[in-house]
């Protein structure tokens, strides 16, 4: 049933993306990755003089800005589409009018969410890899990638992910809201994750608060694995990402159960 | 066999602009049900909208779960044993949801029987068998987007039966159907229930379609159960009277009033009128009295033109009821 229901899950969303995804917003996703980098690319060499202090060096383990920041635009772009995605996934079907039916048939909801997840990671990895090559001329250079490093902390980061996929999806179908929801968090992410600088120059209290959003961690290990940080403490973020991962899916998927009956209520009360 | 026994719904909804001074409402949708449909029957649920039909029939097929009472399908718990429960049962409404617009109707079909976990050498077949039955065979590898509401409603029938179910629950299932395809859909739902023994709840607006389809009928209103039986049963139930209409050469002024006589022996009222040369008797009775009526006709010489006996229809006894309760 999981595997049955995957499958189905992939094969609809793949079709129906093909089907219906308007040229302009691949062209918009990709735009928004390439500002990212422009903004940072602007602000390195005509504010900074491409001179950064020792700080960052000691914070990030890269002396290399303009990779740091590429990198960490595109796990970001990754981790909103994917989340984006899977979490408003219900909520669409509510919208959509075809959450009853949904609801009415025997699916595996791990294989439900996992193939919308899976078809979301990989248009946006195509997305991802795509900004990247645009980006390569502002200065990417991923010297000391390392292969088998960056599929574990890749595929660590995506159950990571998923985990707050699962969550936000709950809050987003009780809401029956996707803007509010989804726009806060992904601009706190933004803000705390580490994605244009180190979060470390962040007061305590939002590195606290970060922690709780695997973004940051993930962007750890990918750059690790990209631009061979050697102080990162890649094992320990591992398995923080996976364990991190379990927990917010575990609460995720019990409290979409709730919900989900909530929201059927909600249709007919 | 799907039955409820004393089965109750109250929604409970917040309502209030402030988000932080909300009033919890509760509203009873469905008060103390019992019913049941068998294997092999059609049974039609009616009221008026707001009677709790749909929240019947979303709890049952567990969409919503009951606030208080038990449903049981096969005396199976419908909460216990909800996955089971799913793959045994499944509901049609009417209109376009519950489709995906941008998928073809193969893929449709194709994208929920694989939710109910069918083999594709399984579904592959079904999916062929149901198009041909819905009639979409021309238009089943187009996207539903571009389908007409009849179509849209069509392809759901189809999808309501991909998981080829014991029990079919039908909201309004001919919906914006065209007549002939509505009719063939009818067809089809009294060959469900009598060749294939599925048992079928139904609700509809049309009234004639549940009185030509349903062996039995519930009728809700404000969420209790207001009468059970057959069409005939519930007709008999709501209009007391019975009419014997019939058409006589002229009576003479003598048998006139022994029909006058006759009828009130019998506790019926008579209303004799002449039309054309020949008299038009209307005899209505609280009493099944056809028995007596023929021997006198016959005891008189009565020469009959025509008769008939006017029983109210199902479609009278819902407009009767609805005006009695409003």
């Amino acid at each position: 049933m999981f595997w049955k229901s995957l499958k189905a899950t992939f094969l609809r969303n793949f079709i129906s993306q093909i089907r219906a995804y308007p040229m302009s917003f691949f062209v918009g996703n990709l735009l928004t990755a390439l500002y990212s980098v422009l903004s940072a690319w602007f602000l390195y060499h005509l504010l900074f003089n491409g001179k950064l202090d020792d700080s960052f060096s000691k914070l990030a383990g890269t002396g290399d800005y303009m990779s740091y920041v590429i990198i960490g635009s595109a796990v970001y772009a990754l981790a909103v589409r994917t989340c984006l995605n899977v979490s408003r996934s219900l909520v669409t079907e509510l919208r959509e009018g075809t959450l009853e039916s949904l609801m009415l048939t025997p699916f595996s909801r791990y294989g439900y969410f996992t193939g919308n997840m899976f078809q979301q990671t990989v248009t946006s990895l195509c997305e991802v890899l795509l900004a990247l090559l645009i980006c390569t001329p502002f200065g990417f250079s991923p010297e000391a990638f390392q292969p088998l490093q960056f599929i574990i902390a890749l595929g660590a980061s995506l159950f990571a992910f998923f985990g707050m996929s699962m969550m936000l999806g709950a809050l987003m179908l009780y809401t029956r809201d996707t803007y509010i929801s989804q726009n806060t968090l992904f601009i706190f992410m933004y803000l705390v994750s580490g994605v244009l600088f180190p979060q470390g120059y962040l007061p305590d209290v939002f590195v606290k608060i970060g922690s709780l959003i695997p973004l940051g961690t993930s962007l750890e290990v990918i750059r690790a694995s990209i631009l061979g940080i050697t102080n990162t403490v890649f094992t320990e973020s591992i398995v923080y990402l996976i364990a991190i991962g379990a927990v917010y899916s575990t609460i995720g998927f019990i409290s979409m159960r709730r919900i989900e009956e909530i929201a059927l209520e909600k249709i007919f009360g | 066999m799907i039955q409820l026994k004393n089965v109750s719904k109250i929604y409970t909804t917040k309502t209030g602009k402030n988000p932080f001074k909300r009033v919890k409402s509760e509203k009873l949708a469905v008060d103390g049900l019992n019913m049941q449909v068998e294997k092999g029957k059609i049974v039609g649920l009616l009221g008026v909208n707001g009677a709790g039909k749909t929240t019947t029939i979303k709890m049952i097929s567990t969409l919503l779960e009951a606030s208080s009472g038990t449903i049981t399908i096969d005396d199976k718990d419908v909460i216990d044993n909800r996955m089971d429960i799913k793959r045994n049962v499944n509901m049609i409404t009417g209109g376009e949801r519950m489709i995906y617009w941008r998928l073809t109707g193969r893929e449709n079909l194709n994208y929920f029987g694989q939710l109910y976990g069918l083999d594709l050498n399984v579904l592959k077949p079904r999916i062929e068998s149901l198009v041909k039955l819905v009639g979409l065979e021309d238009s089943i590898d187009i996207p539903v987007e571009r389908y007409s509401k009849g179509m849209k409603q069509r392809l759901q029938i189809a999808r309501g039966m991909i998981n080829d179910p014991d029990y079919l629950l039908l909201d309004e299932p001919t919906l914006g159907l065209d007549a002939p395809i509505a009719k063939d859909i009818r067809a089809y739902i009294r060959k469900l229930a009598d060749e294939q023994n599925k048992g079928i709840l139904l609700t509809s607006h049309y009234i004639p379609e549940v009185e030509a389809l349903c062996d039995y009928i519930y009728v809700l209103h404000n969420g209790k159960l207001l009468y059970e039986g057959t069409s005939k049963m519930l007709a008999t139930q709501v209009f007391d009277t019975k009419k014997y209409i019939f058409e006589t050469s002229e009576l003479s002024e003598t048998k006139m009033k022994a029909m006058y006589a006759f009828s009130d022996a019998l506790g019926a009222s008579v209303c004799i009128t002449k039309e054309e040369g020949l008299h038009k008797v209307n005899f209505e009775s609280g009493a099944d009295c056809h028995k007596e009526l023929m021997n006198y006709i016959h005891q008189n010489r009565f020469l009959i033109h025509n008769f008939r006996v006017e029983e109210a229809d199902l479609e009278a006894s819902i407009i009767e009821l609805s005006r009695r309760l409003s």
